[in-house]
């Protein structure tokens, strides 16, 4: 009897013990994908309504197909009461890998909690400006790259920016903007130039970006005739409304904008107010992220730097043909 | 058409005549034009080379005339009692119809016939829901902005439409003896909402709708039909805002112009303070929209930030409407 009893629970030791080794992802970040079981990654984004978040959205899924991952993609339309709980829910069902796009950290403090509880590492793009242990990476473009190029391209256009008088146009909600706007700012006073209103002029919300824009750039025309030599904005679509009001106003000041959306580039081209804007390689740096990720899911590799600033290209009147609009990605 | 006057809500000489008033009733009773006259003196003051040029009030007028327009069609809903969140919602649904139309060759006149069927067939499914389905105008209203900001992104895919045809454009961009085309389109729209709702039995039945239901279900008013017209014309005037908006930024997305719903609400609040029934009205709207107007255009040329001009707008509003409870109190 005794023999028996000792002989039942050593198969069930066994057994419990190889449910236990078979038992699917999550929990420690093995980063192997463990056996049979797919490589289980849960991907989100809060930005899924821009174009760029639809191509990202897209382009994640087609990855994910490729290479055989069982794929969670959550889309939070910017409302993170929404998304947030549903990436939670997620890691508690259990992943090998967390895929952040264009979502701030500032904004999933609680996601990047409960992926460090549950030993998860999280993979982003652009998702910050500056390094954080919450990502193992964040893959972003070089911001002090964007305002090198952008106002430089205004001194060469304006013949320097000495006692010349320019608008900075920011939206603080968006770290991007927010980091690259400060950086304009700092870099056209350097220069010698006079910041028009004194400051950073910001934009209330994205959606109305362009007619707010438009209406600040032609409020100050008015006031200011001939006071303005040049917008420097944080974004297209504002850029275009900035734009739209020194042409109407009959001005002569130059625009730079940044995210090279197909209007802005048909605006470089028609040789306008529109003077350039910057391509950021999101195809590439996505490739890059999934690289990452491949090493991980092969041994576990965590990237060396938790973050990255990648280069962008400045597109002008020159190469504005050659470059794929951001909002034609997908 | 049946004319015929509606004393006591579009007609601000009567209602003001009914009883005598102290000064200080008098100016409690017009504080919100009061508020436009110190907003416009105080900004002359600070700006008294820029501020009333012509140059700076043709400004002030385009850029609020498509917000006059969807504000108008706030103003009606608002008549019959009810509000409609989803204004804004529709006009930038119609300009995106219109673009995309236009974009893939239909003519432009069709294209933006088929941007204002958009909107009166969006007004008339709100109009159901609310005045035959009995649906609070907030939930159904909410739900239809929920719907019609889906099919918006559906319609320009997430981009913004661009590359509209010049004629188009200059709808929104053109000048008539130097002043912009939209100044004029907004000024006979409302002038056509206000001749409706003054002297026509179909505005007299939307006054007495929103004055008490009951009442004019009683009085043999078909209520029903009173509150499906309303916002089944609020649905085609925020399309035309909405079409002249794709044609003055020569584009077209999914979240143009959504501001103008807060400020399409605020404007009719200040605008119902001007009168002593408290019931929405087109004058009073108008000087709601040009108390916005003048103040983000005001604060623009002194170099205020946005952020503080937003907090401005609030404060403005907040004490146009205490003002207009003082006076309700006092009667």
């Amino acid at each position: 009897m005794r023999t028996k009893f000792k002989a039942f629970m050593a198969v069930a030791a066994a057994a419990t013990l190889a449910l236990t080794g078979c038992s699917g992802s999550g929990g420690e970040g093995s980063g192997s994908g463990d056996g049979d079981e797919p490589f289980k990654v849960i991907a989100f984004t809060s930005g899924n309504q821009t174009p760029i978040g639809a191509w990202w959205v897209k382009a994640v899924e087609a990855k994910a197909d490729e290479l055989g991952w069982d794929l969670t993609m959550i889309q939070g339309d910017f409302d993170f009461q929404k998304m947030n709980p549903a990436v939670e829910s997620a890691i508690g069902q259990g992943a090998d890998v967390i895929l952040d796009g264009y979502t701030d950290v500032a904004s999933i403090g609680s996601i990047v909690t409960a992926a460090k509880d549950a030993g998860i590492p999280i993979f982003a793009m652009d998702s910050g400006t500056e390094p954080t242990d919450a990502f193992a990476i964040n893959i972003t473009t070089d911001q002090q790259g964007i305002v090198d190029s952008t106002v430089g391209a205004l001194d060469e256009s304006l013949g320097g920016l000495e006692d010349k008088t320019i608008m900075v146009i920011g939206h603080d909600p968006h770290p991007g903007i927010r980091m690259r706007s400060g950086l304009a700012e700092e870099a056209l006073v350097e220069a010698g130039a006079t910041i028009a209103g004194g400051e950073i002029q910001k934009v209330a919300s994205p959606a109305t970006g362009r007619t707010e824009a438009l209406a600040m750039v032609a409020d100050f025309l008015t006031a200011n005739p001939g006071g303005l030599d040049g917008v420097w904005v944080g974004w297209d679509d504002a850029a275009l409304g900035a734009a739209q009001a020194i042409t109407e106003a009959g001005a002569t000041g130059k625009v730079t904008g940044v995210d090279a959306t197909s209007e802005a580039i048909a605006g470089i081209q028609a040789e306008g107010a529109f003077l350039v804007t910057v391509e950021q390689p999101w195809p590439s740096i996505l490739d890059s992220l999934i690289e990452h990720i491949l090493a991980y899911q092969e041994d576990g590799t965590i990237p060396e730097k938790s973050f990255e600033a990648v280069g962008t290209t400045l597109v002008n009147v020159d190469n504005a043909a050659d470059i794929t609009p951001s909002d034609k990605l997908g | 058409m049946i004319t015929s006057r509606n004393p006591g809500l579009e007609d601000l000489t009567d209602t003001r005549a009914i009883p005598r008033r102290s000064v200080g009733q008098t100016l409690l009773a017009s504080g919100t034009v009061l508020a436009l006259f110190v907003l416009v003196l105080f900004f002359f003051a600070m700006r008294p080379d820029v501020f009333l040029s012509f140059t700076n009030v043709r400004n002030i007028l385009y850029q609020v005339a498509i917000l006059a327009i969807i504000a108008g069609a706030q103003t009606i809903v608002m008549v019959v009692g009810d509000f409609d969140l989803s204004v804004a919602a529709t006009s930038a649904l119609a300009g995106a119809v219109a673009a995309s139309l236009m974009l893939s060759g239909v003519p432009i006149s069709i294209a933006i016939l088929a941007a204002l069927i958009v909107g009166l067939l969006i007004g008339l499914a709100n109009g159901l829901l609310i005045a035959y389905l009995n649906l609070s105008a907030f939930v159904a209203t909410l739900a239809t902005l929920t719907s019609v900001t889906g099919l918006a992104f559906l319609v320009t895919e997430g981009t913004t439409l661009f590359n509209l045809p010049t004629e188009f454009n200059n709808l929104g961009q053109g000048r008539f003896l130097q002043i912009p085309l939209p100044v004029f389109i907004a000024i006979g729209i409302s002038l056509i909402l206000w001749f409706v709702l003054r002297f026509t039995t179909l505005g007299r039945r939307w006054y007495a709708t929103g004055g008490n239901v009951e009442v004019s279900r009683l009085s043999g008013i078909n209520v029903q039909r009173a509150r499906l017209l309303a916002f089944t014309v609020a649905g085609l005037v925020s399309a035309i805002g909405g079409v002249l908006l794709a044609a003055r930024l020569g584009s077209a997305s999914a979240v143009q112009g959504e501001d103008n719903l807060l400020f399409s609400v605020a404007a009719v609040f200040l605008g119902m303070t001007i009168v002593r029934s408290g019931a929405a009205n087109l004058v009073g709207t108008m000087v709601g929209v040009a108390i916005i107007g003048v103040m983000s255009n005001g604060l623009n040329i002194l170099g205020v930030n946005a952020y503080v001009q937003q907090v401005v707008t609030g404060l403005i509003i907040i004490a146009a409407v205490t003002l207009s409870s003082f006076k309700s109190r006092g009667r």
